[in-house]
């Protein structure tokens, strides 16, 4: 322990090098923590469509759908050929499509719509849903994510009783929700599914999906696998489905090039930092080091020193990095473009562990001069 | 003794015979590459000799392990650089109580006994002080204080007074002179200051690698064989 002790005194006694390994190493931890929460955030709205509907266990869909944003009608007679699948609770329509809202006073934005089950209005978030479920009833109504009025109604306006066009189609806005994010980061307007469809461009098939729910005794990948098997349409469980949505945006989209761009120049600056520090830190100690082997302190010793001080400043590094990160996320949560990110205990975990093998690493490398230095060299001036 | 270099072996050492006695300051004296230097370390634990037998206190450091050369070293000897190898970041009782700390003495106790042996050397005032706000001449007595706070039975000082000036030279030598008095004790110092050959016992001449004489001092500081 004393000679722990020494390690700490020394390696506090310069200063410079002292806080340059910590705030270098906090910077680092910033850095990876901050932008793989939010590269984590960005893959979960793409499946936060398919989450924020919590009761539906599987999913039915034309075959060519990828993904919750994609839109390929089916026929409305595939709901009553799902509903006669046996092992189907229950099945009903669900629309989602885009579509342009103007406000009464021409204010002009893009939302998704979606259309819910005009009876078990499944398919209406979690949040607010008895007062959405009551505020939906009305003809022509619509209820908003309150998340995203501001893209919809930017003054500021009491939205409650607001008129506005959707496909040039007066709808009246009757309630307030509060969907997961999605990607796209469009308001979301909910209505009955029959008034939906009714504002909808005129086309042969109309219904996005059908969203189905297993009988007791039965799974949701074998509802799913005998659904395929009948109507030929693609059926994937809620999970699967979700999954595919943040699969879409890896595969489709720059943003796993730029955050991993990001996050391992956060390991770079991490490792550069550390091992160069320390062995600056080691090199103007040498003689020091020297002298307290001739006097007897044993190599396991010196590695002791070294590896205590290399995690010391890791730990106070890695501490702040991550205050910081879950800082940054705390203020995000109440901008609609940060909503939902989070730090993942498996962020934290992960990147401690990076931070530790670092700065160990560098301690390892680093400290290999002193070990294999002869304690008599303190005696050739 | 003999170094690599090269695909050649220098051979530093000459079948030196060498005995050092308690309660005596003995001086390894000699130009520059004679060998000194190396003897001390040698005599010390540091290096490994390459051929001969090295027997110090009754152990023979020849045939001992890295391992145990080590902690004889940091109970049985105690060293004096002639940089003084303190640690900048640690105060004069700390510096000077590293033998014990790195022998597992409590941190407490190692510092108390160390600024108790401060005071007797005059540096109680400074027990706290770091050694860029001491003089050359503290900074050697804080490593005198560090070579004798484990009570070791030999010390070796390499160019102890080098970086001093006369004055504090001739201080530090009182010291280790006082040190040497120990009968338990041998004081062994290398050196080519010859202000301070006064205070051996016994001068010990060396040159290219051999011993060509012994001797005690002149009255005016020179050796007589």
């Amino acid at each position: 322990m004393g000679m722990l002790m020494v390690a700490l005194k020394m390696l506090t006694g310069d200063k410079v090098k002292y806080f340059g390994l910590i705030f270098g190493i906090a910077f680092a931890t910033l850095l990876m923590t901050q932008q793989m929460s939010i590269f984590i955030g960005l893959l979960t709205w793409g499946a936060n469509p398919v989450l924020d509907v919590r009761e539906a266990q599987v999913w039915v869909m034309d075959p060519r759908v990828k993904q919750p944003d994609q839109g390929q009608p089916i026929s409305d007679q595939m709901l009553y050929r799902i509903r006669s699948v046996d092992g189907v609770e229950w099945a009903v329509p669900y629309l989602r499509t885009a579509a342009n809202l103007k406000t009464a006073d021409g204010g002009l934005a893009a939302v998704t719509l979606i259309g819910v089950d005009n009876q078990s209005m499944i398919g209406l978030p979690l949040a607010n849903r008895a007062e959405a479920m009551q505020a939906i009833r009305g003809r022509n109504a619509v209820v908003l994510d309150k998340n995203t009025l501001g893209l919809v109604f930017p003054d500021g306006r009491e939205p409650i009783g607001a008129t506005a066009e959707i496909n040039d189609n007066r709808v009246v806005v009757r309630g307030l929700t509060q969907s997961l994010t999605n990607f796209s980061g469009l308001p979301t307007a909910y209505m009955k599914y029959s008034d939906a469809i009714a504002i909808t461009p005129p086309e042969r098939n109309k219904l996005s999906f059908v969203l189905a729910h297993a009988v007791d005794g039965v799974s949701p990948q074998e509802l799913a696998r005998r659904i395929t098997e009948t109507t030929g349409l693609k059926a994937q469980v809620r999970e699967d489905f979700a999954a595919a949505g943040t699969q879409f945006i890896i595969e489709n989209t720059g943003i796993p090039i730029s955050f991993g761009a990001a996050i391992g120049l956060g390991v770079l600056v991490a490792i550069i930092i550390t091992a160069l520090t320390l062995a600056m830190f080691i090199q103007e100690n040498l003689k020091n080091l020297g002298a307290l082997k001739a006097i007897g302190v044993t190599n396991g010793q010196v590695l002791s020193m070294v590896v205590f001080q290399s995690l010391y400043v890791g730990f106070l590094g890695y501490g702040l990095g991550i205050g910081g990160t879950a800082f940054f996320l705390y203020l995000g949560q109440s901008t609609p473009a940060l909503m939902g990110f989070k730090m993942l205990w498996q962020v934290i975990a992960g990147s401690a562990t990076l931070i530790a093998t670092i700065v160990i690493g560098s301690a390892l490398v680093s400290v290999r001069r002193v070990l294999v230095m002869d304690p008599a060299v303190v005696f050739r001036g | 003794m003999e170094f690599p270099n090269g695909s050649e072996r220098i051979r530093v050492l000459h079948g030196v015979d060498l005995d050092i006695g308690y309660g005596a300051l003995s001086m390894l004296v000699g130009p520059s590459g004679c060998g000194k230097t190396t003897m001390l370390s040698i005599l010390s634990g540091t290096l490994r000799a390459t051929s001969g037998s090295v027997e110090v206190m009754g152990q023979r450091l020849d045939k001992m392990s890295d391992s145990a050369r080590v902690k004889f070293r940091r109970r049985s000897i105690g060293f004096i650089f002639q940089q003084y190898n303190l640690i900048p970041t640690l105060s004069a009782a700390e510096n000077a109580a590293m033998p014990l700390i790195a022998d597992g003495v409590a941190w407490g106790q190692a510092t108390k006994r160390a600024a108790d042996l401060l005071a007797q050397l005059g540096l109680g005032a400074h027990t706290n002080r770091l050694p860029r706000q001491l003089s050359g001449g503290q900074q050697q007595r804080v490593a005198i204080a560090r070579a004798l706070v484990h009570a070791p039975a030999l010390v070796v000082c390499d160019e102890p007074t080098a970086a001093l000036d006369a004055e504090a030279g001739q201080a530090v030598m009182g010291l280790l002179d006082d040190a040497s008095a120990d009968p338990h004790r041998a004081v062994l110092v290398v050196t080519h200051d010859d202000r301070i050959f006064s205070f051996a016992d016994r001068i010990v001449r060396m040159e290219d690698g051999r011993v060509i004489g012994e001797g005690h001092p002149t009255s005016n500081g020179e050796s007589r064989s």
